[in-house]
């Protein structure tokens, strides 16, 4: 989960670190007549988008009057910023800088571990910008450096006079401890900057590890949030309440949907993408993308095929998966079944169903005794890129004869 | 020692839950010499005939020294579960509890690392050798053979479905495998392409590897480093998933939880051209791996 730099500036401060003086404004508050500044002097007004870059789509704006921040504050609250509408404005004291640098913690599949990256230039555009990393031993939580790449980095001179000691610049020690201590996958400030009284993030950027949501009580507290620049469809949103309510298995935690023809009810996280990338390849069209995976019961298959079938102007349906090391497949294509008969415009495409794995004889046993839909069913001799093919020119077909 | 021997002794910590139960009699039943069972507060049961254990110490107490651990404890006790078998001195850890929390990912990884420990997962499906009967973890389910039967070419996924489905699609072109293992999908694991590979160089029985990598992370990229460098020298036929993600949004996990492109890294096309450079034999199509493997032999 992406938080919000307000959200993000919250942890900071309770963390020990400084930011600017700060108000928060939501667009009810211009509604009412509760709205007032309690700052004074020159304000930055800041758009609470997900999605970086905001300052180049006209989301950072500079005030000295209480006149200019209300209709600024008017301003950006009619914006639609990279797709996410602007709900609520971070309205800041603004900061005399006298040097600005960029400070992130992150995993890098590299060194297998957790990275501190610095570079003396922070600000807008650092992706140019010569960034350095340093790996920080999860287990000391240090950071591991030599003397002579810290003598290059003046954010850290005179901090690691030796080899491999131990941090010793209260900043960057205060944003390892909340880095770990927050489970976070990354925690970005761009920039950190020196001022006369000290330290202080001017931004932040924290994504937290969902795998660790059970061990933060406190994370309910921020509530669900799409993709940065990305507008979620209402089935995308139906699909990720299936595992909210339900902890056994994965179903329907990704899902988009597509302008084409064919809908897809994939599983197993390698197999939905071989899949797909085969349906592309030979010209398929799919009406959505989605998964469930890790032994669902049959009631959120059942769910997550629904939502799939809600779809209009289908021409057919591909139920496709690997041969699975331990999902039931008796269990989960049972909940499809289910979801099929159930559904109120019953569907007369045709379904191509590739599976294989535990319990799969009794599952296509069950499968060939339905009759009143048109199943073409294939196992493990079958290939994922054939039944592809299949499901495509069955699909057509069925197009062709409705046109008729 | 990644790639055990035959008749490795294992113990199986969190065993006795649900997943747990159902994989032992699986890998019991492929001939896996399991000695015991470690649950905490469940010592002194027993599960199929296998005494369950505090501890790990008190487990090797009993039943004498052991080749290595299968994890199947819940999420958040990974970390502690794996701690306890590096400090009682089990040299080969496979954990194949998902959604382990990637900070507790890279402490067992670093602490692996600096006691030389073998260290495959977390959400590995499993590892599987069909000429020294060794079958440990989920791999395959209950009817391996469905998809391993012995041969000469060993399968590295980060995808556990598809550690089979390249099985399957071996053996219904007459290949059979060496070795099979999951890697795990995650942004940090044990043992990456690279590492297996490596260890493969000294495997008599391997002529060739198939890797199915996917979209996110560095680890495929590392295999077109080893290879440039000359220290692959078996040939390596690689399928690389999920080209049709960059259609969508960046940022987005698509399954596995290192299956996501951040900015310009861990894009499919890329780590595909990259690898072709390296000279790794590259399917753009999976029904092709069978006849480039064959090609390679």
């Amino acid at each position: 989960m992406i938080l919000y730099e307000y959200e993000g500036k919250k942890l900071l401060k309770d963390a020990g670190i400084n930011i600017p003086n700060f108000q928060l404004i939501e667009s009810s508050d211009l509604d009412s007549s509760g709205f007032a500044l309690r700052m004074t002097g020159e304000v930055v007004l800041k758009a609470q988008v997900l999605s970086g870059k905001r300052a180049d789509a006209g989301g950072i704006i500079v005030e000295d009057s209480i006149e200019g921040v209300a209709s600024s504050l008017k301003d950006l609250f009619s914006k639609v910023i990279n797709k996410e509408k602007v709900e609520k404005v971070l309205v800041e004291e603004k900061v005399d800088i006298a040097k600005e640098y960029y400070v992130s913690l992150s995993y890098d599949t590299d060194t297998r571990g957790p990275v501190l990256n610095i570079s003396n230039k922070g600000g807008i555009g650092i992706e140019e910008r010569g960034v350095k990393s340093f790996p920080v031993d999860p287990i000391t939580q240090s950071v591991i450096l030599s003397e002579s790449e810290g003598s290059n980095l003046e954010i850290l001179h005179g901090v690691y006079p030796r080899a491999k000691r131990r941090v010793q610049n209260d900043i960057l020690e205060k944003l390892i401890n909340l880095f770990f201590e927050q489970d976070c996958l990354l925690l970005e400030i761009n920039p950190l900057v020196k001022t006369k009284n000290g330290w202080v993030a001017l931004d932040a950027k924290i994504k937290l590890d969902d795998s660790a949501i059970k061990r933060h009580e406190e994370w309910q507290q921020y509530p669900p949030r799409a993709v940065p620049g990305y507008t979620p469809s209402d089935r995308e949103i139906e699909a990720k309440k299936i595992d909210e309510e339900d902890y056994r298995g994965v179903a329907g935690s990704t899902y988009f949907d597509f302008d084409g023809d064919i809908a897809v009810l994939a599983s197993g996280g390698g197999a939905s993408l071989t899949a797909m990338d085969a349906l592309f390849k030979i010209g398929g069209k799919p009406a959505n993308y989605t998964e469930y995976s890790g032994n669902p019961p049959k009631e959120k298959v059942e769910k997550l095929t629904q939502i799939v079938l809600s779809k209009p102007n289908l021409n057919g349906l591909w139920v496709v998966g690997g041969v699975a090391n331990f999902t039931d497949i008796y269990e989960t294509l049972s909940g499809f079944l289910d979801a099929l008969r159930k559904i109120t415009s019953k569907p007369d495409y045709p379904i191509v169903i590739r599976r294989g794995g535990p319990r799969d004889e009794e599952a296509f046993e069950m499968l060939k005794k339905v009759k009143d839909f048109d199943l073409h069913l294939y196992g493990q001799e079958t290939s994922i890129a054939e039944s592809a093919k299949v499901i495509v020119d069955l699909a057509k077909e069925y197009a062709q004869r409705k046109n008729l | 020692m990644l790639l055990l021997p035959e008749g490795a002794k294992i113990i199986g910590q969190g065993i006795t839950g649900s997943e747990g139960s159902t994989a032992l009699p699986t890998m019991l039943d492929y001939g896996t010499k399991v000695m015991a069972g470690v649950t905490p507060r469940k010592g002194g049961q027993e599960i199929l005939g296998l005494p369950v254990f505090n501890s790990v110490g008190e487990a090797k107490e009993v039943v004498g020294e052991i080749d290595g651990t299968v994890l199947y404890v819940p999420p958040l006790f990974v970390k502690g579960a794996a701690v306890e078998a590096i400090e009682a001195g089990v040299k080969f850890i496979l954990i194949v509890t998902e959604k382990v929390p990637t900070k507790d990912e890279s402490y067992i990884y670093a602490l692996a690392k600096k006691n030389g420990i073998s260290l495959v997962g977390p959400s590995s499906v499993g590892m599987i050798c069909p000429s020294r009967k060794i079958k440990i973890g989920s791999i395959g389910g209950a009817t391996p053979e469905r998809a391993f039967i012995d041969g000469e070419v060993a399968i590295i996924s980060k995808s556990g479905g598809m550690t089979s489905e390249i099985g399957i699609h071996l053996k219904n072109h007459g290949l059979g495998i060496s070795w099979a293992v999951g890697i795990g999908g995650d942004r940090i694991i044990g043992t990456d392409f690279g590492d297996f590979l490596l260890a493969l160089e000294d495997d008599p029985k391997t002529k060739a590897s198939v890797i199915f990598g996917e979209l996110g992370g560095t680890y495929e990229e590392r295999v077109s480093i080893l290879k440039k460098q000359g220290k692959i020298k078996k040939p390596v036929v690689a399928y690389i998933g999920g080209e049709f993600t960059e259609r969508l949004p960046s940022d987005v996990q698509f399954g596995h939880a290192g299956a996501i492109i951040e900015g310009d890294r861990g894009k499919p096309d890329i780590k595909r051209q990259i690898l072709k450079d390296a000279g790794v034999l590259v399917a753009d199509d999976f029904d092709q791996i069978a006849s480039l493997v064959k090609g390679a032999l």
